[in-house]
């Protein structure tokens, strides 16, 4: 008998769990596959709490009070995060635009930017899903005053990636930043820009490094005379793996055990209160019971709900959702009202039925992305309602 | 027709092909629910390394595509897939990359393409027949250690047959046998048509007469590296009570699929299902200590044309998870003595392809005494066969660098003493990358159960 079994092992599902965990629970994390943090950019979003409560039914009007509590307890989690609650913080895009940003992975922080005079951007051969041009056009319409400049980098250890026409991802190039290898080719290059430069006021920006995956890049870094600014990457992202790997760690660490592979097929339940999940594991199926369970499976995206030409269904329960009335909107990057399905739930995080309110199950809670009624890309608070009911609930298994 | 429909029935030949299971609703679709995230090559052990290899979204899904439509990719593609199963369960869509992959494999066999040169042909031959090895080897173990410990022999199975001359080749020993009693008569004969007793079993001399029986899967590396591991495994099993039925069985057939072998690894497994049927008639589970052989009996026997196919899947337990299950039905014995041990523990990329989470780890945080974490720091590299072939060597190093660069740090640092990992080729590959020791977790069991002091926990 576990006391918490939380389906789904993205971001809210291993918040819930290492908190649990902590609290001295046993707590067991079953996932379909790896979850989505390692192909997301590592860069997490809170939004407007305070604007975004005043939203009817956003998942805020319930957990934005502990919100900043889920803040402060992520970086305790993730010390390779920095932020400031109430102070909004900016990163590079894959394309050298800027965006808003309330946690950043360590070396992200595109703030001294802002005051460079010269910026040099790093272009390591061959690396994928990155384009230099655009980076250094959109770089140019941020900080107009600043002189941009490319600086082409070839790697030996990667001639046979080149020489078979293979893009190298960014998660070979940052582990190679770590090798021993890397760290010479890093510090000759830090070195090598460093008796170049011209004023005081330069700014490397650097894709395909991630000071956060290795204590020994860091080390190179903060001896370096000038910033240097990383990128976040399209999926898979060393960011994003970064901070699974992070999470991941620390709930083993604490003592939880993660089972990835074939999730939570169905779940028994007896009057009002879940008792046992199924897992269809290799050969057959077999079952886990627990105290209470944790709903992390999120969303569309998750496949924790599917949708089909004639229903709208959440998987492991079969839960009631809230489906919006339209689904659509012309406005393609505008706000999509099928965004707004999933299940209402009570203060408790409790499935609830959106006629008539009742609670329908007494030891489920639900969060993340299966919460009803918000929008992550409109109201940029993915990260922030994930953490935040992933927090509650690993205070209520 | 219209396109639609043509798409659509390409995807039903496609999961005709793969044997998907169609009361799964949504599992034709398989091919579309791959959303092109990436996350299967991020986490390939080998195409982090090998930058000639692919990757799994490349040869699994993405060429799937282009093999409906009768385009093939170049046969040398696949080599690298060391079937470590890795993308499988990365996959948050559930694709069955490995599946698509072994697919083609098998065409390829069976349309005689893809045929490596002879003497790499003669080598794969040779290595997915681990368990002749091991009948030769066993006949006189030292003799056989002695010939293969020679520098000289080891540079000429390299120069001939392509067997890396620096790979860690296990060591053979005693052959593994539970008891030399002959098994009496009249008990074989109650499992069914006397076929067991001429293929021939093994019963375990204690509780002989006990009404809670297991078959017990011992696997190549048990039966000719590790005979020890085996014993302890009976013991613990006859400790909770229950008769250890060891049938002789032929190798499970995964050595033989990775090496290209499909024909060869289904017979193996006609063979065994003939042996266990009988029991899984029964109702008696088949316990497999070791993961990859496990694995074998869930996922590819229950697919094979054989009596006891349909049987074989759900009767599998891997060790733990069968000790595991019995600890939630209050029938595991307790009866610990405190280990004083610490150690780090390596899930095998088998054991998490079973879906079973990480059994032995819950298991041995019940014994007093004995600290456990696991590494979590991916593959080891050497997949069975693969880390032992010359041109495959210092890649499976490479691909376990990680592991072995944690266990070490943690070693020096005092973190633990050990390493704990069900899979035999792992326990070879760590100790060979870190030069740290690696043992079976039963060995802690055995120990709680004071059956005996290991060695390696010392």
């Amino acid at each position: 008998m576990w006391d918490g079994l939380v389906i789904g092992g993205g971001i809210a599902g291993l918040m819930a769990g290492i908190r649990a965990q902590e609290r001295g629970k046993r707590v067991l994390i079953v996932s379909v596959g790896t979850g989505s943090l390692a192909f997301a950019s590592g860069v997490l979003d809170f939004g407007r709490v305070e604007l975004l409560r005043q939203e009817e039914k956003h998942p805020y009007v319930l957990l934005g009070e502990t919100a900043e509590k889920a803040f402060s307890y992520f970086l305790q989690c993730c010390p390779s995060h920095h932020g400031v609650w109430g102070r909004t913080g900016m990163a590079l895009t894959p394309l050298g635009t800027l965006r808003a940003a309330d946690l950043l992975p360590e070396g992200l922080d595109a703030s001294p930017l802002t005051h460079a005079n010269r910026i040099v951007l790093v272009v390591p051969e061959g690396l994928k899903d990155f384009f230099p041009e655009v980076v250094k056009a959109n770089l140019q319409k941020q900080f107009i005053s600043s002189t941009i400049q490319l600086k082409r980098l070839r790697i030996e250890e990667f001639v046979d990636w080149q020489a078979v026409g293979k893009p190298i991802p960014d998660t070979v190039y940052a582990k190679f930043w770590c090798s021993e290898q890397g760290r010479e080719t890093l510090k000759n290059l830090i070195g090598e820009m460093t008796r170049k430069m011209v004023s005081d006021s330069e700014t490397l920006v650097f894709p395909g490094l991630h000071v956060a995956a290795c204590p020994e890049v860091e080390k190179i870094l903060a001896q370096a005379p000038l910033p240097v600014v990383e990128m976040t990457s399209f999926p898979p992202s060393a960011a994003g793996q970064v901070l699974y790997d992070r999470l991941r760690g620390r709930f083993k660490a604490l003592g939880g055990e993660l089972l990835i592979g074939s999730g939570v097929e169905r779940v028994e339940v007896e009057s009002g209160q879940a008792r046992r999940a199924i897992v269809k594991s290799k050969g057959k199926e077999i079952s886990f019971t627990a105290k209470a369970f944790v709903l992390a499976t999120g969303g569309f995206f998750g496949r924790g709900i599917v949708a089909s030409s004639t229903e709208v269904r959440e998987t492991v329960f079969g839960l009631p959702l809230y489906v919006p009335p339209e689904w659509s909107e012309s406005s393609f990057l505008g706000a999509q009202p099928y965004a707004y399905t999933g299940v209402e739930v009570d203060h408790s995080l409790r499935p609830c039925d959106p006629v008539t309110g009742k609670v329908l199950l007494e030891n489920v809670f639900v969060v993340g992305r299966m919460l009803a009624h918000w929008d992550p890309w409109v109201g940029h608070c993915g990260g922030g309602v994930s953490l935040t009911s992933g927090f509650l609930a690993g205070g209520l298994l | 027709m219209n396109r639609r429909d043509v798409r659509r029935d390409g995807d039903r030949q496609a999961d005709n092909k793969l044997n998907l299971d169609p009361a799964r609703g949504e599992d034709w679709m398989h091919l579309d629910a791959c959303i092109k995230c990436g996350a299967c090559t991020a986490q390939c052990p080998v195409a982090a390394v090998y930058p000639l290899f692919p990757g799994p979204k490349s040869v699994g899904p993405d060429a799937e595509r282009l093999r409906l439509e009768g385009i093939a990719l170049a046969p040398g593609c696949l080599a690298y897939c060391t079937n470590c199963k890795t993308c499988e369960v990365t996959c948050p869509s559930s694709v069955r990359i490995t599946d698509m992959i072994l697919q083609v494999r098998r065409q390829e066999q069976e349309a005689g393409t893809g045929k490596a040169i002879c003497r790499l042909g003669m080598r794969d031959n040779l290595l997915g027949r681990a368990e002749y090895l091991g009948r030769l080897g066993t006949l006189w173990p030292p003799l056989a250690n002695t010939v293969l410990g020679w520098k000289i022999t080891r540079r000429l199975l390299e120069k001939t047959l392509g067997i890396s001359a620096r790979a860690p080749l296990p060591r053979y020993g005693r052959k593994f046998r539970t008891s030399d009693i002959v098994p009496l008569v009249g008990e074989t004969q109650s499992y069914g048509r006397g076929e067991t007793e001429s293929y021939g079993c093994v019963k375990t001399d204690q509780n002989r007469r006990s009404a809670k029986k297991v078959v017990y899967f011992p696997g190549c590396f048990i039966s000719y590296n590790d005979e020890a591991t085996g014993q302890a495994v009976v013991k613990v099993l006859e400790h909770n009570g229950f008769e250890v039925i060891v049938p002789h069985f032929h190798c499970c057939g995964v050595p033989l699929t990775a090496n290209g072998r499909f024909r060869e690894a289904t017979a193996n497994a006609q063979h065994n299902l003939g042996l266990m049927q009988p029991y899984l008639e029964q109702g008696i589970p088949v316990i497999a200590s070791c993961t990859s052989c496990g694995l074998a009996l869930k996922e590819d026997y229950p697919r094979v044309s054989a009596p006891g196919a349909q049987r074989i899947g759900a009767q599998t337990y891997d060790l733990f998870e069968f000790l595991w299950v019995l600890h939630e039905r209050g029938e595991l014995r307790k009866d610990f003595r405190e280990v004083q041990v610490s150690l780090a523990y390596h899930a095998p990329c088998h054991l998490k392809a079973q879906g079973i989470g990480t059994p032995s780890v819950r298991i041995l945080r019940l014994i007093p005494g004995v600290k456990i974490q696991e590494l979590d720091a991916g593959c080891c590299g050497l997949s069975g066969s693969f880390g032992f072939k010359a041109e495959k060597y210092e890649l499976a190093l490479q691909i376990g660098s990680t592991l072995f660069q944690r266990v070490q740090e943690g070693v020096k640092e005092e973190a633990f003493q050990a390493v704990a990992t069900e899979c035999g080729g792992c326990q070879v590959q760590i100790e060979h990358g870190s030069g740290a020791p690696s043992l079976n977790p039963v060995w802690v069991l055995y120990q709680a159960y004071g059956l005996g002091i290991s060695s390696a926990i010392g």
